[in-house]
């Protein structure tokens, strides 16, 4: 047992003094891009004055702010007290916490700052966020929230097995990382370029139509959409790091701005494997994860998304991080599970998609795969589903067909059987239902 | 023959026959309303009778489809409470069946709008962690519904499983 790291003393503690400069970064930006012209020959315009006003204002508001916030752990309680005018206290029972991430916006990295983000059980959304800190700081300030955490738990559930000890400052054994050469090479073979490619062809054609202006004019806005889509991914996916901790596993990505964040493995719901067409040559996938009370959008609009475990990497080594996030459910392998397809007659409901459908259920999953573009296998444990529906449109029904879903919590996650016959969706309901209840009743000890 | 949707060991309960009333009701004064309208109008044009009257022809037929369709709906509605889940399914077109443990429920709402008030009926509806899970029984007696209300959250607080 390694010595505890020294808990905060029980005494305000202030946010680092260079948080207004972070927080107006943008203003501050703002200002001077609009107005360095003005600035330099001495005599500023109307809208400089205007944006220079709103400075100082912002200057003396945040300075304000700052003095009047404080924060310190108390009675197993972090308390925030905030608000310049009117006083916010706020209190965050650290028994509560699910998990403390730290993130660094660009600005602030290079002062060296981090946001705290306390993520609270029940509330969904983040409820608090302590911004910006010493990055040190922050990192003691997380460990010693999640060791307090895990002290008060120990103590008001006494639990079965040992007490995890936290460590301060965990950087915990690194499971996998995503080289550069391999995320370039996955960004540039995803389905946006060959929209970018079609693009192109059109372009040329239509410049070879209507002359060098129109083909211009077009071409432009999607060069630069196509160019802004995987510069960002690119920054965000960069550094792209998964390791192991005591907390679960952790998650590292970023260029110019760094986020840490730790996944609980209690919190899993599922996990999503895709595989998009081109990438199947290389046999890359990607791997998400759905967490509680966590809704991580999707990577469709372009902007990366934060229940990515893994952007892009060997089919193998996804498949294995995919079993240690359900490590809950005793790491079983969703390659193992038995999927099968759809009846043959499915073809008169879905004649493309039916080829590439299948489901079936494991002694510890339930898993459907469906997908022609990119291929995606949903996986979800026994013990997480939540309801179970039976869907049948009119056709269907002349077909004898039915779906099955899954529900899951709010994220990428998504088990559907579809097009399954019906007295087997049927029997599949019964027996899911049955399946999960065992499953929940032999591990309902001991979780949240 | 509808094995798929054949109750679970214990028969389907029905919801109130005040559903269909209600829906009804609504249902005969939107026509109502639709029709006074179009009458209105053609009047105030000046539209001969033949020029209108396939309108209002339409109109009803469309009101007599409509009330067929409630009446086979809410005939459709069905729960079934068992010692560990809470089965519920509907829909004459595309049919719908849930199943919810008490064990993921979590939390119970009940809702009676001002109509549903005037029939003495309420929905109940279930929730669970995922917003997919569509458990909703409308058309409840009002004293049913607070008994099932009531119910529900008892076996929930029983049987909860963490997430």
């Amino acid at each position: 047992v390694s010595d505890p790291a020294p808990a905060p003393a029980p005494r305000p503690r202030r946010l680092s003094p260079l948080t207004p400069l972070v927080r107006s970064s943008l203003l501050v930006v703002a200002v001077l891009a609009s107005t360095w012209d003005d600035l330099l020959s001495g005599r500023p315009g109307p809208v400089g004055w205007v944006l220079l006003v709103m400075l100082v204002a912002g200057a003396v508001y945040g300075t304000a702010s700052w003095l009047r916030t404080t924060y310190w752990i108390e009675a197993d309680e972090l308390r925030v007290d905030t608000g310049v005018i009117s006083r916010q206290s706020r209190r965050i029972r650290v028994d509560r916490l699910q998990g403390v991430d730290i993130s660094q916006p660009f600005v602030a990295r290079l002062l060296g700052l981090a946001e705290l983000k306390m993520d609270v059980a029940g509330a969904g959304t983040r409820e608090g966020s302590l911004a910006f800190l010493p990055l040190h700081e922050a990192q003691q300030l997380r460990a010693a929230l999640l060791e307090r955490r895990d002290a008060v738990r120990a103590r008001t559930a006494p639990a079965a097995g040992p007490v995890p000890v936290a460590r301060p400052v965990e950087q915990g054994r690194i499971l996998a990382t995503l080289d550069l050469g391999t995320l370039v090479t996955s960004l540039l073979l995803s389905p946006e370029t060959v929209l970018f490619a079609f693009a192109g062809a059109a372009l040329a054609v239509g410049l070879s139509v209507s002359g060098p202006m129109g083909g211009v004019a077009g071409v432009v806005p999607v060069v630069v959409g196509f160019a802004l889509t995987q510069v960002r991914r690119l920054s965000a996916y960069y550094g792209f790091t998964v390791a192991e901790t005591p907390a679960g596993l952790q998650v590292r990505r970023g260029l110019f701005s760094r986020d840490t964040s730790t996944i609980s493995l209690a919190r899993v719901q599922g996990v999503v494997v895709s595989e998009p067409l081109m990438w199947r040559g290389f046999g890359w996938a990607r791997l998400d994860v759905a967490l509680a009370g966590y809704s991580g959008s999707d990577d469709s609009d372009g902007r990366p998304s934060a229940s990515t475990v893994m952007p892009v990497a060997p089919r193998p080594l996804v498949l294995w991080l995919a079993r240690r996030l359900l490590a809950e459910a005793g790491s079983p392998d969703p390659d193992a599970v038995v999927l099968t397809p759809p009846p043959s007659r499915a073809r008169w409901a879905a004649p493309v998609r039916r080829r590439f459908m299948a489901a079936g259920t494991g002694d510890h999953l339930v898993v459907s795969r469906e997908g022609l573009l990119t291929r995606r296998t949903n996986v979800v444990p026994h013990a997480r589903v939540q309801s179970l529906q039976v869907h049948q449109g009119p056709w269907q029904r002349r077909l004898g067909l039915a779906d099955l879903r899954v529900d899951s919590p709010p994220g990428p996650v998504g088990v559907r059987a579809r097009h399954r016959d019906a007295a087997q969706a049927r029997a599949l309901l019964l027996q899911e239902n049955d399946v999960a209840r065992a499953a929940r009743a032999g591990r309902s000890a001991g979780t949240v | 023959v509808d094995d798929l949707f054949a109750p679970p060991e214990t028969d389907w309960r029905p919801v109130s026959p005040a559903l269909a009333r209600m829906r009804h009701v609504a249902l005969g004064v939107a026509v109502l309303v639709v029709l006074v309208l179009v009458v209105l109008l053609a009047v105030l044009v000046g539209l001969p009778v033949v020029a209108w009257l396939p309108l209002v022809l339409l109109v009803v037929a469309l009101g007599g489809w409509g009330w067929r369709l409630v009446g086979r709906n809410a005939r459709r509605w069905g729960y079934a409470e068992r010692d560990e889940d809470l089965y519920v399914k509907h829909g004459v077109m595309f049919r719908k069946l849930v199943v919810v443990p008490y064990g993921r429920m979590q939390y119970v709402d009940v809702q009676a709008g001002p109509l549903e008030q005037l029939f003495g009926i309420a929905s109940v509806h279930l929730h669970t962690a995922s917003p997919g899970t569509s458990a909703r029984i409308p058309g409840l007696p009002r004293e049913e519904a607070a008994r099932l209300r009531d119910r529900l959250t008892s076996l929930g607080e029983a049987q909860a499983a963490g997430l």
